[in-house]
């Protein structure tokens, strides 16, 4: 299934030379945009999966608050985290989105409150956070090239550890 | 096929071989003498590593088979009284040497690092005992004598005349009168390794015919690649002493590969026979002297050709990556199937043909799933046989009597499983033969246990995970050392006081090693603690019970990563958890006036003789909803080893088959394991229940 997946998002990127043929040079990726709690955060499209709209977690116990359980995704068992929650808010009753991310052959579902666009973004563009920030699970962030507003860039590093 | 597919073929099949002739002469040297049978098996071994070997073109292994295959030759005809009893201890010891050293170089060949080249004194070694075998002989078995001597010098001997004879007249039929049979055999054009392809016909031959009734030019197609001209040119010529051989060999060359034509001819001044393939049997009857011989003897010879191929077309080796996808599908059949069947659109519908049709389906999926999952699951046994080898070296070396006992070893588990269990397995079992079983007969007649010392090997199946058991009747853990130990090596701390637990967890602590000296075993401190994180790698835990004086049980219980697995489905509130049906010992109703209070909040049970714990899950696991009230639940008595206690749930569901799957590993990160979750199932309806570990839990409950 996630073959499909990677495909469509391919064919997604097949699509790109609309842009300005002349930032040909300019390295850039696709961004997946959501939105959560208000915030405008953004995540690599290569580790996106899929996105649901239906979806019931099973209650895992011992488990942090921010993970609200386990999922059957066509068999495959998928962990759902609360982005809100990992975030330090309080999580709402809003029907949320579930975007099921892979990254280092880990995946993880996350819920968010909606998504907005894909989009491409040069990575010249993405600037680091102010070391100040107290913001959690972000590298860094960027205007959106439409003006629309900014973006976080949400750390994958961050949210999946691994070994 | 590529080449490196034929390299892994020949490795497996060795090391298969080996596995067998290990076991073979084990067992023999427990008899003191090899059956006919044994040494037949020995020979054929010796036999095919010889040829496979020669083929790769690794000589080494080819001159070291070859002088064991000439040994068992000799055992062969003459039996195995030939061996006086004296030599026999010599001869078990050179076969086992002989093991490990084809094993050693089976691991260089895979690593592809260069061969010993050096096997000179192991070649005088197995020289000297076919000396001391021949040297007995005549006495016995003159008959057997020449022919035996012979034997060995088979391959050189005949070369040259052979050889001469090929060169001067090759076309006319070359030939030695005492092998008037003959047969000139010739390739298909272009096949290439013409050379390796006879070798291969000689090695079939060999299966029926003595090596010394039959002789071959060019002689040196085994080691020589230049001969492969030669056959081009001149065909391959097989001279038979007997005519029935010739025969018999007839249907094994059709047989073979790439053989374009063969020709039998007599030596005895008799026109070539120009049509090949044609008519060759009623030409080949025409040649022998009987014409009821070869009608005889020739049918079994195809049958035997027929069985080969057979053994080799039933096995086949399978990437694990490949299984591995197909019992993830065949999981999925199953649940879809569940999914179809009990769809909830078909309700209240009375559908006598779908019900029909469903069960059916339900049966096949069923015996599909067990297929599937038998598929990965290999008996024990392989690697506890391993440990007989590792016993009788040690008895050996550290002069002590010990007998092992195996117990379960047909049990199966997970492929990958038995790959990782080896080396804990033969870790534990070195360290009580070296530090556990005590050094003196007499201190053990003393401590009033049996002179031979014994070790105890088991594997248990109990469902969800596999239990294997290495238990010695040896002296035991001395505590006082094994703190003294720790203390120097700055494991413990002199001012605590350890508990005979804690003590023998010191063990496993990476850098310890009690024994006063390093030996040749064990000793050099990383035996125990490799133990423990191989063991850990697989998910499975590792614990010391030790007794001074009355010995040591390793315990390692190693989850089923990959298994089907019966359970009981219990609610919870909202969630579904499952718990394998073999912990469960049963369930009862009680009433709140049942429940025992002890002084620390706990809560108590008596069932049957005894009293027990009582864990509410949904207190353990701090689940949102639940009942609290005991009349409203239902108690499960579960027992997992040497825990037993009562679970407090709402509510049974009913037992079902499940397929385990293990939880994400991002969620084993949050150490879930500790809290008795062992993983998950999906269930009929696409929800997922929790299974839960019996012992784990209690464990848990028992520490929080």
């Amino acid at each position: 299934m996630s073959a499909i997946n990677e495909n469509v998002l391919f064919q997604v990127e097949e699509d790109t030379p609309e842009t300005p043929s002349a930032e040909e040079s300019v390295v850039s990726r696709k961004y997946l945009i959501f939105i959560t709690d208000d915030l405008r955060l953004g995540v690599d499209a290569e580790y996106v999966v899929e996105i649901l709209n239906t979806h019931t977690a099973t209650y895992l116990p011992m488990m942090p608050d921010y993970i609200c359980g386990i999922y059957n995704m066509r068999g495959q068992i998928i962990p759902i985290m609360d982005i809100r929650r990992r975030l330090g808010k309080p999580s709402s009753d809003i029907e949320s989105l579930l975007v099921v991310l892979n990254y280092n052959s880990t995946q993880l579902g996350i819920l968010v409150d909606s998504v907005e666009v894909m989009l491409d973004i040069p990575n010249a563009s993405i600037l680091p956070i102010p070391s100040q920030s107290a913001q959690k699970l972000v590298s860094g962030m960027c205007t959106l090239p439409d003006g629309s507003g900014t973006m976080l860039v949400l750390d994958c590093d961050q949210l999946i550890p691994h070994e | 096929m590529s080449s490196n597919d034929i390299l892994d073929m020949y490795i497996y099949e060795t090391n298969s071989l080996l596995e067998q002739l290990e076991t073979i002469v084990l067992d023999a040297e427990k008899e003191n003498t090899f059956s006919q049978d044994n040494v037949n098996e020995i020979f054929r071994i010796m036999h095919t590593i010889k040829g496979s070997s020669a083929m790769m073109e690794f000589d080494t292994l080819a001159t070291v088979s070859h002088r064991i295959e000439d040994m068992f030759f000799l055992i062969r005809e003459g039996t195995m009284s030939v061996v006086k009893e004296a030599d026999r201890p010599a001869l078990f010891d050179v076969m086992l040497h002989a093991v490990d050293y084809f094993r050693e170089e089976m691991e260089k060949v895979e690593a592809e690092e260069p061969l010993n080249k050096d096997v000179d004194s192991f070649l005088a070694n197995i020289n000297s005992l076919i000396a001391k075998i021949k040297g007995e002989e005549p006495a016995e078995e003159p008959p057997a004598a020449p022919q035996a001597a012979s034997a060995p010098a088979a391959a050189p001997a005949p070369a040259p005349a052979a050889n001469a004879g090929s060169a001067d007249n090759a076309s006319a039929g070359a030939g030695n009168p005492d092998f008037p049979y003959e047969l000139r055999v010739f390739f298909d054009d272009g096949c290439g390794m013409e050379n390796l392809r006879a070798y291969m016909l000689i090695t079939s031959i060999q299966s029926f015919c003595a090596e010394a009734d039959f002789l071959y030019d060019p002689a040196a197609v085994e080691s020589d690649a230049s001969t492969s001209e030669q056959i081009i040119d001149n065909g391959f010529l097989l001279m038979f002493k007997n005519a029935e051989d010739r025969e018999k060999s007839i249907p094994v060359i059709r047989e073979a590969g790439s053989v374009h034509s063969y020709q039998p001819h007599d030596y005895v001044p008799a026109p070539p026979q120009e049509e090949p393939e044609e008519a060759p049997a009623p030409q080949a009857a025409a040649a022998a002297p009987k014409a009821a011989a070869p009608a005889k003897s020739a049918p079994p010879a195809p049958a035997g050709a027929n069985n080969q191929q057979h053994q080799k077309e039933s096995l086949i080796s399978v990437g694990l990556s490949k299984l591995d996808q197909l019992s993830a599908i065949v999981g999925e059949i199953v649940i879809t199937e569940a999914m179809v069947t009990a769809s909830p659109d078909l309700k209240g519908l009375h559908l006598d043909a779908f019900s029909k049709s469903a069960r059916q389906l339900r049966k096949l999926t069923d015996e599909l799933q067990d297929v599937s999952m038998s598929l990965r699951m290999i008996p024990v046994s392989n690697t506890f046989q391993k440990m007989n080898r590792i016993v009788r070296d040690m008895s050996k070396k550290l002069n002590k009597q010990v007998k092992l006992t195996l117990i379960g070893e047909n049990t199966e588990v997970d492929k990958t499983i038995v790959d990782s269990i080896g080396d804990p397995i033969m870790h534990m079992v070195r360290n009580s033969m070296d530090h556990g079983i005590e050094e003196n007969p007499e201190d053990r007649i003393a401590a009033g246990k049996d002179p031979v010392g014994e070790i105890i090997l088991s594997a248990e199946d109990t469902g969800s995970e596999v239990i294997i058991q290495i238990k010695d009747d040896g002296a035991g853990v001395n505590d006082e050392a094994v703190l003294k130990k720790a203390i120097k090596n700055g494991i413990a701390s002199p001012d605590v006081e350890y508990s005979h637990k804690e003590i023998l967890n010191f063990l496993m602590a990476p850098g310890f090693s009690t024994n006063q000296q390093v030996t040749e075993f064990s000793g050099r401190g990383v035996g125990m603690d490799v133990v423990k994180s191989g063991v850990e790698s697989l998910g499975g835990t590792v614990s010391i019970t030790s007794e001074q004086g009355r010995g040591m049980i390793t315990t390692m219980r190693i989850p089923l990563t990959m298994a089907i697995m019966d359970g009981m489905e219990v609610s919870v509130g909202d969630s579904i958890f499952t718990i394998p049906i073999n912990n469960i010992r049963s369930t009862m109703k009680i009433s709140s006036a049942d429940i025992l209070h002890d002084s620390i909040d706990g809560e108590m049970v008596k069932v049957m003789d005894g009293y027990y714990p009582v864990v509410r899950a949904k207190d353990f696991y701090n689940l949102p909803s639940g009942t609290d009230e005991i009349e409203e639940g239902i108690l499960m008595w579960l027992e997992s080893g040497d825990v037993s206690y009562c679970l407090f749930v709402d509510e049974l569901l009913g037992e079902q088959q499940i397929v385990v799957k293990p939880l994400p590993a991002y969620v084993n990160s949050f150490d879930i394991k500790n809290f008795g979750i062992t993983g998950c199932s999906i269930l009929g309806d696409g929800n997922i229940s929790i299974i839960l570990d019996a012992g784990g839990l209690f464990a848990a409950a028992r520490g929080a």
